[in-house]
């Protein structure tokens, strides 16, 4: 006769998943943004993260790439920029303030890119 | 009881595995930002794949890298050159998007481009002489290919004249990794190629992708309304992407071939879905030169077929139609047929919706 695993043991392992479980789903949960959350990159990498409905005072940032670039990014209430950047084509200081959109700003020079990461109503991508 | 909880064992095991496995990659190519996202087993090694690909064309096709196969084409002096299949299928795609639309798009626009400031944001206005200077350079139906099909050729193009797949690459890049991901068993995978989508399949809960489509008009790069996409491209094309601003007048960076100034046709942006992304992101171009009348001209004469069989013109695996959303200065949202259940124009944007039946 196989000896199989007692009752107990499944028990155990089941109580061990079924807890792994609940704390994965309550840090999913807990995670979630309250408002608009705006990711900063630089290069691929995550710089930044701030939600934008908590801010309640201004504040800048300067993100200086491999290029030398340096991109001045400025986070108000509910909305964020690039205010200042010494790159040629000034693309990303013109495109002004987002908050509420679906368009990520991009410093290309500087490889910089500032997206919106919304809860609900989040679409899969942009054309524009 | 044992086998109860081995039950209870196993679904918990599979809610906890609901999330589909996936990969993300996030590449800067062919001047702009490219996320990759690619889901299902081998993500990661799919994903991988993508971005070489995609870095692998960026090396045949970029205009300013001094080893590029285009680089070698564009100072050939008159000389003919060996090339890639690769650049060979979008000199077809050229050609074909250019016999169609009357020349609204031209790849040999680059000198023109170029006398703008555009490639290099040090932006110009250039004088009447200029332009007429250049643009006597300018004729995509002077580059002679030989043979006349797909695979590697040659090529020779008229001295001084140079190409440039800026309003092509994108979406082609698009189209072949999809091609590759597919023909790699991938059922679902989202590319957004700045701005560029190109989705393979459906997202992994089997329902359509959706895709905003940035408001031209909006101030902080909001949404004009959102279009669900299988296994299809949509590209935008739109004068407030890149310009610059003298005494109150904007310029931008899509110009009219005839003119070389910025065209102003009445539209504001144009939004192509198909599922050849070369042709949507061609078409995107020369249909923001034709403005609205035209482009649905267009649409009605090749918006069922495309513009090419497939194999024999590209050798690109994607054929099929294409449809429009147009946005005219005037507030008013054109969508052709083929998006009436796809298309969803968002509340409150001040815009209105006209579908185009036939």
């Amino acid at each position: 006769m196989k000896k199989g695993l007692s009752n107990k043991t499944w028990l155990c392992i089941l109580g061990g998943v079924m807890a792994l479980c609940a704390a994965a789903a309550a840090l999913v949960f807990l995670r979630m943004p309250k408002g608009a959350v705006a990711v900063v990159t630089l290069d691929g990498e995550e710089v930044h993260r701030v939600d934008l409905s908590a801010v309640t005072e201004d504040y800048e940032l300067s993100f200086t790439g491999k290029s030398g670039i340096t991109d001045v990014v400025e986070v108000a209430p509910g909305k964020i920029r690039v205010r200042q950047a010494d790159c040629p084509d000034q693309v990303c200081v013109k495109q002004g303030w987002i908050g509420t959109g679906v368009a990520p700003i991009v410093c290309l020079p500087n490889r910089l890119v500032i997206e919106i990461a919304d809860g609900a109503g989040k679409v899969d991508g942009v054309t524009g | 009881m044992k086998r109860a909880m081995v039950w209870g064992l196993l679904l918990c095991l599979a809610l906890a595995g609901c999330a589909p496995q996936s990969a993300q990659r996030t590449i800067f190519a062919m001047d702009t930002v490219m996320e990759l996202t690619v889901y299902g087993k081998d993500a990661e090694e799919n994903v991988k794949a993508a971005a070489e690909r995609i870095n692998e064309l960026e090396k045949l096709l970029s205009v300013t890298r001094e080893d590029s196969e285009v680089w070698a084409l564009d100072h050939a002096g008159g000389e003919t050159v060996r090339i890639s299949p690769e650049t060979n299928a979008l000199l077809r795609a050229a050609r074909a998007v250019g016999e169609a639309t009357g020349g609204a798009l031209d790849v040999t626009l680059y000198p023109v481009v170029r006398a703008w400031g555009f490639t290099t944001g040090e932006y110009q206005i250039p004088d009447g002489g200029t332009l007429e200077e250049l643009l006597k350079k300018v004729d995509y139906r002077a580059i002679r290919v030989e043979p006349d099909e797909t695979g590697p050729a040659n090529a020779t193009l008229p001295a001084g004249a140079e190409v440039d797949f800026g309003a092509l690459a994108k979406g082609y890049a698009g189209e072949l990794c999809a091609g590759m991901l597919r023909g790699s068993g991938v059922e679902s995978a989202l590319l957004s190629l700045g701005g560029n989508i190109q989705t393979v399949g459906n997202k992994p809960d089997g329902s359509p992708w959706v895709v905003a489509v940035q408001d031209p008009a909006g101030e902080g790069g909001e949404s004009l309304g959102t279009v669900e996409l299988t296994d299809q491209a949509a590209v935008t094309s739109g004068g407030y992407q890149r310009f610059f601003e003298e005494n109150g007048v904007r310029y931008w960076h899509i110009l009219d071939p005839e003119t070389g100034l910025p065209a102003r046709s009445g539209l504001v942006s144009v939004t192509v879905v198909g599922e050849s992304g070369t042709l949507c992101d061609g078409l995107s171009t020369a249909c923001f030169v034709l403005g609205k009348d035209a482009s649905l001209d267009l649409w009605r004469r090749c918006g069922e077929t495309g513009l090419w069989p497939t194999h024999e013109t590209t050798g690109m695996a994607d054929e099929g139609g294409f449809d429009l959303i147009l946005v005219g200065e005037d507030g008013v949202v054109t969508v052709t047929a083929g998006l009436r259940d796809r298309f969803r124009l968002d509340e409150n944007t001040g815009h209105t919706l006209q579908i185009v039946e036939e």
